[in-house]
């Protein structure tokens, strides 16, 4: 299996992105839980105390635990937003079904990775969190005690012990072997989207340092605590006090199962979420769905005169009817915004075409000098700041600034690259209109009808750079766009090839072809003849 | 030449055959495997004797000279480990019960001992002796325990399906001289009952 980095000479959407960088926050979690471990004890009655050492007094611990912590809620978010992208853009359509149950199973197992983080950390509310996980186990019907001794062990000693086996290996290994399975076929990889998260996720560590919570004790009554806002939306129905399977694993254990199946369920042909109504209109309700639990989860009743159990406990009449209304509000929304992209987009058609320039930043050398020098200076600065920072005990503001020290990096990065093509490729004459983007393949190879020599022409590229392809019975008919990933993926880089021949020489052409086409060999091979056809147009 | 095992209507070809004791050989090799599922949940401890009743000073517990209607927290099972002996799961009331409940006797069935560990959220609940309560109270939440059958008849662990609204509780026997031991227990909702989870009456 090849491996192909490509950055996209063109605009695509940064949401695809979200997926590498889940996997960037992972390794960001790798190293820095690897380092934790150092100190880390998950012995019962020093498990929050180790902790505490780190954040007290192990040098850059505190900047660490942060970091970790903060990783580990920007990798169930980030996980979140690229699987509703993937949802709502109908990617996980043809061939890529595995993809899709290998990242529905990644996300539960990420989910469960960071409820045991915080749990072993053993503060009065991971201990509760603890037993609300035991308990759930407990009421699985016949096997529940069962699954939860040999999990979970008998006692709190084994608890720690267990969840810190789990989250140190047991689920890193599972996630590891699973994302093997769910590696796509195109990887994108940039940097300043990947030094812009970490920025991110060490700016929120400085700004909302987490805290360690109170030690437990047995004998003290926990305080009113919430899970992490992932789970959160679980807990506001268990906070229903209705039955505990039914709240805490069958409705859950029926969303992921809803989740597993949509690829299965999906008979669409199209990909567009316009083209999708009733599974965008699912989509838009287990969004609106989520987002409601979410926030009652956390919403607690201030009123302190009420017992406790009268403040928490949630009505589950009213639950279930706001979720039931949730349905039709979110296929009428759904549907009003299917109608009113529809609307746009007709609008848009009568609209005259206006010569598609490409508007870009056009900085000059003497520019892109400047600003590099400036934040060079800026980042001189900020390592400066950060390290008096450091000294005089400012750990949380410190932190801060090496996020925005991260930032400045993105913003390095991305002018670099930016000076660099400049420098290679002087933009293009403006007289010639450069070919969009979003031209389907298929309507191209049809209005083209090339002749024998220019398709001879093209074979003979693909029998020079391919191994092996049987079917390469060229059908004029089998050009559809069969998967518009691979198609606009493949269209992608064929534009890059295509705008680097009309600067450069042919032979560079041919080069940029051959990989093309290489690219092209990935996908079905109906694909590789509507690449054939791009391939034969270029050479006009 | 081995036999083949005739299917109906024909013979069974060279191939499917080597297929199937392939197969078998497989299953043959990895089934021993099955039995070390019981690596998973942690060893019992059953030590098949009887355990004393240790009151925190250090005594054993007596009928002649423990109080009716009083209750102290006691250590079972106890381990080498103080670590471990301080563990929530490891605590349990021991309870003489009050005179209208039959404290008075001088056989095991005045006593009782029930896990501290509450069904509902696992706070440790306390015996209370004062009049109008003599009963468990757990601070957190406010479930509320029968001392005479360790069934939670008010708050939250009171509305939890069974086995989870009934304490495990162990069982006492009571020597010549008046020494309270605890009988070697089976952890099973049907039996002593689960620590944390709870117990099933019969």
């Amino acid at each position: 299996m090849g491996l192909k980095f490509t950055f996209p000479s063109r605009f695509v959407s940064p949401l695809g992105f979200l997926g590498m960088l889940t996997f960037v926050i992972f390794i960001i979690l790798g190293i820095t839980g690897a380092l934790l471990m150092l100190y880390y004890e998950p012995i019962l009655d020093r498990a929050w105390d180790s902790v505490q050492n780190i954040d007290d007094t192990i040098p850059y611990g505190f900047h660490l635990r942060n970091i970790h912590y903060h990783a580990s809620n920007a990798m169930v978010m980030v996980a979140l937003l690229h699987m509703y992208y993937q949802y709502f853009s109908g990617r996980y359509k043809i061939r890529n079904e595995i993809l899709w149950v290998t990242g529905i199973i990644l996300g539960v197992l990420t989910i469960l990775e960071a409820f045991t983080g915080y749990d072993i950390i053993f503060s009065e509310r991971a201990e509760l969190a603890i037993s609300i996980a035991a308990s759930l186990t407990n009421s699985i019907p016949i096997l529940g005690p069962q699954m939860t001794e040999a999990f979970f062990g008998g006692g709190f000693h084994d608890f720690v012990l267990r969840f810190y086996a789990f989250h140190v290996f047991l689920l890193p290994i599972a996630m590891l072997g699973l994302m093997v399975v769910h590696f796509p076929r195109f990887l994108v990889f940039d940097i300043p989207m990947v030094m812009a998260i970490t920025g991110a996720i060490m700016l929120t560590g400085g700004v909302f340092p987490v805290d360690m919570g109170l030690k437990f004790d047995p004998n003290v009554p926990p305080g009113i605590t919430v899970p992490e806002w992932y789970l959160t939306g679980l807990y506001a129905f268990l906070r229903s006090a209705y039955d505990k399977f039914t709240t805490g694993v069958a409705w859950p254990g029926l969303f992921i199962f809803a989740l597993l199946i949509v690829p299965f369920i999906d008979r669409y042909k199209k990909f567009s979420w316009k083209d999708r109504p009733i599974i965008t209109a699912v989509g838009i309700t287990s969004l609106a769905q989520i987002i409601v639990t979410t926030y009652w989860g956390f919403y607690i009743d201030p009123d302190r005169t009420k017992s406790l159990l009268e403040r928490l406990v949630i009505d589950p009449v009213f639950l279930y009817l706001v979720m039931i209304l949730l349905v039709p509000l979110s296929f009428g929304f759904t549907y009003m915004m299917i109608k009113l992209a529809r609307n746009a987009e007709a609008n848009a058609k009568v609209q005259p075409k206006k010569p598609t320039t490409k508007s870009s930043i056009n900085l000059t050398e003497k520019w892109i000098y400047g600003i590099f020098i400036a934040l060079l200076a800026f980042q001189v600065y900020l390592n400066i700041a950060a390290y008096y920072a450091v000294l005089s005990g400012m750990k949380n503001y410190s932190l801060f600034i090496i996020g925005i020290m991260m930032l400045v990096f993105a913003g390095m990065f991305h002018i670099f690259r930016h000076g660099k093509s400049m420098q290679k490729a002087p933009p293009p004459k403006p007289t010639l209109p450069p070919m969009p983007a979003k031209a389907k393949p298929a309507s191209l190879a049809k209005t083209g009808q090339p002749e024998a020599p220019q398709i001879a022409a093209g074979t003979k590229e693909l029998e020079n750079s391919v191994a092996k392809e049987n079917t390469l019975a060229p059908s004029a008919k089998g050009s559809s766009p069969s998967a518009s990933s691979g198609s606009s993926a493949s269209s992608g880089s064929s534009a890059s090839s295509g705008s680097s021949a009309s600067a450069s020489s042919t032979s560079a052409s041919s080069t940029s072809a051959s990989t093309s086409v290489q690219s092209a060999s990935k996908t079905e091979s109906t694909g590789v003849q509507s690449q054939q056809k791009i391939v034969a147009d270029e050479k006009k | 030449m081995a036999q083949q095992p005739s299917k109906s209507g024909g013979k069974v070809s060279r191939r499917d055959f080597m297929k199937l004791m392939a197969a078998a050989g497989t299953v043959m090799t990895f089934a021993v495997f099955a039995d070390w599922g019981k690596f998973l949940p942690p060893p019992k401890q059953q030590s098949g004797e009887r355990q004393m009743v240790e009151l925190p000073d250090g005594s054993q517990a007596n009928v002649n000279s423990f109080p009716v209607n009083h209750a102290e927290a006691v250590i079972f099972p106890k381990s080498d480990d103080p670590v471990l002996n301080k563990e929530a799961f490891r605590t349990w009331q021991f309870i003489r019960l009050p005179e209208e409940l039959g404290g008075i006797k001088n056989d095991a069935s005045a006593f009782r001992m029930y896990s501290m560990v509450c069904l509902h959220l696992w706070c440790l609940w306390k015996y209370w002796p004062e009049d109008g309560r003599k009963r468990g109270e757990c601070p957190c939440h406010g479930s509320l325990y029968d001392p005479l059958t360790g069934k939670a008849f008010a708050g939250p662990a009171s509305l939890q399906a069974p086995p989870s609204n009934v304490l495990p509780s162990l069982d006492l026997e009571i020597t010549s001289d008046g020494n309270v031991w605890i009988k070697p227990p089976n952890w099973s909702p049907n039996g002593n009952g689960v620590v944390g989870f709870g117990r099933f009456l019969t």
